[in-house]
């Protein structure tokens, strides 16, 4: 996607001024958008970038007059020079199916599941009367075609939850597409996928969106996906446009003190920054706004000042087309902080692994629904080797269903292991009786990733963290209330909320409530699954300065389970990647991350957008075909064989060996393993 | 799909073991039994002793039960003490009439309970879903036999448009007539269940109005009326398709007030004259066949969940 160009002359596709936005919550109305503006031009991406619960969602609903009954919309909405609020239903229908192409989150609910996707793709313009019923079959054949569906003809009469998640996202963006639009609204298109996957339905979308020129409106808390694909960025806090500009000046010279702290919180791949700079506190609530500047309680800059906290600051320019909304925007920034180095010093090589896992393998039966025989072995863990050392971190990394989440389970004795050994502290887990065994997982602790659902919600806080003690009989042994407390400073949570329940918790600060239970009973290895993936960018980095200070505190052992490279790359000692049950490179984390080896590693990393505007045009990128296939029909030979760049007959019939690359302190599982460079002509030929 | 439907019919032979088994061993458990009316007031023990041997009472438990279940495998069902004809002829002589009444019955439930769901659904807290859901509330408190009396009490007695005592004939022979028999006591029926229906598709639509597609369908620029009418309800169809069989198989046995206020020639009233007087074959014959049907239903439950369900795959 390119700057508009030689939009100067027309207008712009679509303009929102004073958009105001209230639902009505038991009888009062709750503002959550509060005075838009914004325009967006042909052939032009505009991204919203917030926090959740910013309001952009609701700002890209009222759009096109799609928020429910109980919102009330203010101000002006013109789409192609036509106003929309106040619009009739049947206009309003005919600008949806006409002008506007939509696409929301998480693709396995948007589609209807009892409708063939076909029909769901053409079914908006058969009913405005844009296509004929009989050329509807045809029609969405080819859109399907147009998203890079293979074999379209037979997946047009297939049901949604015959598609995996990519296919199904970019069967919506057929759908979007299916009347030629002049914008594109895309709500999050790609939070829900991998990041092999995001990178082929946004370089789809891209496509398409240039095909058409179309405006695209796109809205996304990963700041990565903002500088590959934006032309124009608008951030929003609290309801509102905070600062609005190009991609460049935007990631540049951010001038809006939320801009420049949110560009600051995000571990980065490209530095080796040892200490993220969270943006302290929690986003307001829209029926607890603060009075004046919105943003005035986490600021560096205006917090406290009775500027800030009395009146609230209009968008203004800045720049040349840059706008941000603050009273002191020509105030020098604060120095960053200067940060202590917080990791702890890689542990010693030579050291006895704390953890050591050797061969594991867990495979779950597949029963046949009626007469529960076994018909089959899903292998979500096939083989796999890895220790982890006193005082270190490994991270595992990999997408969706590869595996990750079951070793970690395992490891907890939560899963049977098929085959293996599981050593920790040098005693073997799966030969040891029920009571040595639950002994010895006193040593051992997991932390969620859904801060929302794993903590019990009758419970207050102080027994939900106090539970494992209780759990093994130590309560009063190991110091009971006190001990509490003492686990509440040491996550930064106040002792005045000892007694409140989760519901009056945020998302972060249950995830705080969630490593306190975790270290109460003074564990030695703590198994994170995803710790932070539920959480926003400025609470993510507050949640993993916390584990990287704890574990220089307490010595702990990490076991991380993540999908996101960069929060891998900024907390890991050592790294695995994993593709399909398997280990398929591990190596220190600089190693890994600098010169990767194996042909998946390489593409993960190239697939994992850049928080740099810069990198788009410099960067080559490895854009992988299909999506990880079912772990109860492995491909054969090297599992990514099927996906793999390199791929010879050899890889089909062959199985890898996992053993040392000669020169680098890597363990690698590929017959052709070797730098990027060294491949030139397979290159050329991926990178689109 | 024929494989399923065969599976589900094999799984049922179990089924019917076990349920014919526990009713043997409950009337069996009860003290008391057919013979003390077969031979009235003043018989003496060798009166009792002669009739209780002519049934075969007199044999051991287990092998009456064995005995029966030799013949049931069969298709003979045994003779009614009472009525002394071949227990397969008395329920042949229901069965038509049964199922020609919970035909007619869902028919009404679903006539009333549809239209009052989807239009409480769709708009949530107006005058009309007040109205309706008032309705609802009043279609299950009102007790069916009061329901009935009420409409002989109009309809056949005061306006004389209908017969007060519904006797079975079967539609292909005199549409018509069969029609004004079974319209009173199938209304009667099916208004009470169609509150049922009524709120519980209402509940469905609700929820699936939340659903993240139909705002996707809202977004291509559907109208309302294929949003609603395709989109959604083919999604709440699923839970209610359900509910109609359950409510149809409970016709089948469970109708007997009904039967009674109408004297309508029913299963339910032949089953609970043949418990009234233990006519141990009849009882046992009569919950077997019911049970079949019950199975039967459910079995066409799952086979039209599979065809509007694309995600089932029975294989
Ligand atoms: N139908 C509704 N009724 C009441 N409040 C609502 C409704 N929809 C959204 N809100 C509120 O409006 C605010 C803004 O929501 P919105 O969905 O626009 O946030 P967002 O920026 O898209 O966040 P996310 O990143 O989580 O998607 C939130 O506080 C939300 O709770
Ligand atoms: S107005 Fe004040 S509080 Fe708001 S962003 Fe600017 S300096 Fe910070
Ligand atoms: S073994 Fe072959 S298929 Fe597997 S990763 Fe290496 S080159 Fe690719
Ligand atoms: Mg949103």
């Amino acid at each position: 996607m390119r700057l508009a160009e030689g939009t100067a002359n027309a207008g712009p596709v679509l303009s929102v001024r004073g958009l105001k936005v209230a639902f009505a919550v038991a009888d009062r109305h709750v503002p959550v958008v509060r005075g838009v503006d914004f325009d967006v031009y042909q052939n032009e991406v505009l991204c919203i970038v917030g926090e959740s619960g910013s309001g952009k969602s609701v700002t890209s609903l009222a759009v096109t007059g799609l928020l429910p009954e109980t919102a009330r919309v203010e101000g002006s909405i013109t789409l192609g020079g036509v106003e929309v609020n106040g619009a009739g239903r049947d206009a309003l229908r005919r600008m949806r199916g006409e002008d506007v192409g939509f696409v929301f989150q998480d693709p396995g609910t948007t589609l209807n599941p009892v409708l063939k996707v076909g029909r769901q793709i053409t079914e908006g313009q058969v009913a405005l009367s844009r296509l004929r019923p009989a050329e509807a079959e045809g029609r969405a054949v080819e859109l399907l075609r147009d998203v890079d569906i293979a074999d379209p003809e037979q997946r047009v009469r297939q049901y949604p939850h015959q598609f995996s998640g990519g296919m199904r996202q970019r069967a919506v963006i057929a759908m979007a597409i299916a009347g030629q639009p002049k914008l594109i609204i895309a709500d999050e298109p790609t939070t829900a996928l991998d990041v092999t996957v995001q990178a082929q339905v946004l370089s789809v979308l891209a496509r398409r969106q240039a095909e058409m020129r179309a405006a695209v409106v796109l809205i996304t808390h990963d700041l990565g996906v903002v500088a590959q694909v934006a032309d124009r960025v608008a951030v929003m806090y609290g309801g509102r446009i905070v600062e609005t500009g190009p991609v460049e000046a935007i990631f540049r010279s951010p001038r809006h003190p939320y801009t420049r702290a949110l560009l600051r919180s995000i571990p980065r791949m490209d530095t080796d920054e040892v200490r993220l700079d969270p943006i302290p506190g929690q986003p307001p609530m829209p029926h607890a706004l603060p009075a004046g500047c919105a943003f005035e309680p986490r600021c560096a800059l205006g917090s406290g000042r009775p500027r800030c906290r009395e009146e609230e600051p209009p968008l203004s320019t800045v720049a040349s087309e840059q706008n941000a909304a603050c009273h002191f925007v020509d105030e020098a920034p604060p120095a960053p902080k200067v940060h202590a180095m917080a990791r702890p010093k890689m542990a010693e090589a030579e050291a006895p692994p704390l953890l050591d896992v050797k061969g594991l393998k867990v495979h779950f039966p597949i029963k046949s629904s009626v007469l529960q025989r076994t018909t089959g072995w899903v292998r979500a863990v096939d083989g796999v080797d890895i220790s982890v050392r006193a005082g270190e971190t490994l991270s595992l990394v990999g997408e969706s269903g590869c595996g990750k989440t079951t070793i970690g389970r395992t490891v907890m004795g939560l899963v049977q292991a098929t085959a293996g050994d599981i050593r920790f502290d040098g005693q073997s887990m799966v030969r040891l009786g029920p009571a040595d065994k639950r002994k010895a997982r006193r040593r051992m602790q997991y932390i969620f990733q859904d801060p929302y659902s794993s903590l019990n919600p009758v419970l207050p806080a102080e027994d939900i963290v106090a539970e494992p003690l209780r759990i093994h009989g130590l309560y009063d042994e190991m110091g009971g209330a006190e001990r509490v407390a003492e686990l509440f400073d040491m996550v930064g949570l106040s002792r005045s909320m000892l007694s409140r329940y989760p519901s009056e918790f945020s998302g972060g600060q249950r995830q705080r409530i969630g490593i306190a239970r975790a270290l109460i009973l003074a564990p030695r290895l703590v198994i994170l699954d995803e710790p932070v993936a539920a959480l926003d960018v400025s609470i993510q980095a507050q949640i993993l300065n916390l584990l990287q200070d704890l574990q220089a505190e307490l010595g702990l052992s990490y076991l991380f389970i993540a999908h996101n490279l960069s929060v891998v790359r900024h907390i890991s000692d050592r790294v695995a990647v994993m593709y399909l049950g398997r280990i398929v490179e591990q190596g220190t984390r600089d190693e890994l991350y600098s010169n990767p080896v194996h042909p998946y590693t390489q593409s993960l990393l190239s697939a994992a957008p850049d928080p740099d505007p810069a990198a788009r045009h410099s960067s080559r990128r490895i854009v992988l075909e299909g999506e990880i296939p079912s772990p109860a029909a492995p491909p054969s030979g090297c599992v990514f064989h099927p996906r793999c760049f390199r791929a010879d007959a050899r890889c089909c019939a062959e199985v890898p060996a996992f053993r040392p690359y000669p020169g680098l302190a890597t363990w690698t599982a590929c017959h052709h393993a070797g730098p990027l460079e060294q491949n030139p002509a397979a290159l050329a030929e991926v990178s689109r | 799909m024929i494989g399923f439907v065969l599976r589900r019919l094999v799984q049922l032979v179990p089924v019917l073991l076990i349920a014919s088994l526990g009713i043997w061993a409950i009337l069996y458990a009860v003290p008391g039994g057919p013979v003390a009316g077969l031979v009235g007031e003043n018989a003496t023990p060798e009166q009792i002793a002669a009739v209780t041997a002519q049934y075969g009472l007199d044999r051991p438990v287990v092998v009456q039960y064995l005995d029966w279940l030799r013949r049931a495998a069969v298709g003979d069902l045994g003779v009614s003490i009472y009525a002394s004809e071949p227990v397969v002829d008395l329920i042949g002589q229901r069965l038509p009439a049964t199922l020609h009444l919970a035909v007619a019955a869902t028919l009404v439930a679903l006539a009333l309970g549809i239209p009052v769901g989807v239009i409480s659904a769709i708009s949530p807290g107006s005058w009309i879903d007040r109205a309706l859901s008032a309705w609802s509330a009043l279609a299950l408190g009102v007790p069916t036999f009061w329901l009935g009396i009420l409409l002989i009490l109009w309809f056949a007695v005061d306006l004389r448009w209908l017969p007060a005592v519904s006797g079975y004939v079967p539609i292909w022979e005199e549409p018509l007539t069969a029609i004004r028999n079974l319209l009173l006591p199938a209304i009667t029926l099916g208004v009470y269940v169609s509150g049922i229906l009524a709120r519980f598709l209402r509940a469905s639509l609700v929820s699936e109005l939340r659903a993240d597609y139909v705002r996707t369908a809202r977004a291509k620029g559907l109208p309302e009326r294929q949003v609603v009418g395709i989109h959604i309800m083919r999604n709440a169809l699923l839970p209610f398709i359900t509910i109609v069989g359950l409510m149809m198989a409970s016709f089948i046995g469970g109708a007997v007030v009904t039967e009674a206020v109408f004297t309508y020639p029913g299963l339910g009233r032949l089953l609970i004259q043949a418990i009234s007087t233990r006519d141990y074959p009849l009882i046992q014959g009569c919950i077997v066949v019911i049970l079949i049907l019950y199975v039967a239903i459910n079995l066409a439950v799952d086979v039209l969940y599979a065809y509007v369900d694309p995600r089932i795959d029975y294989g």
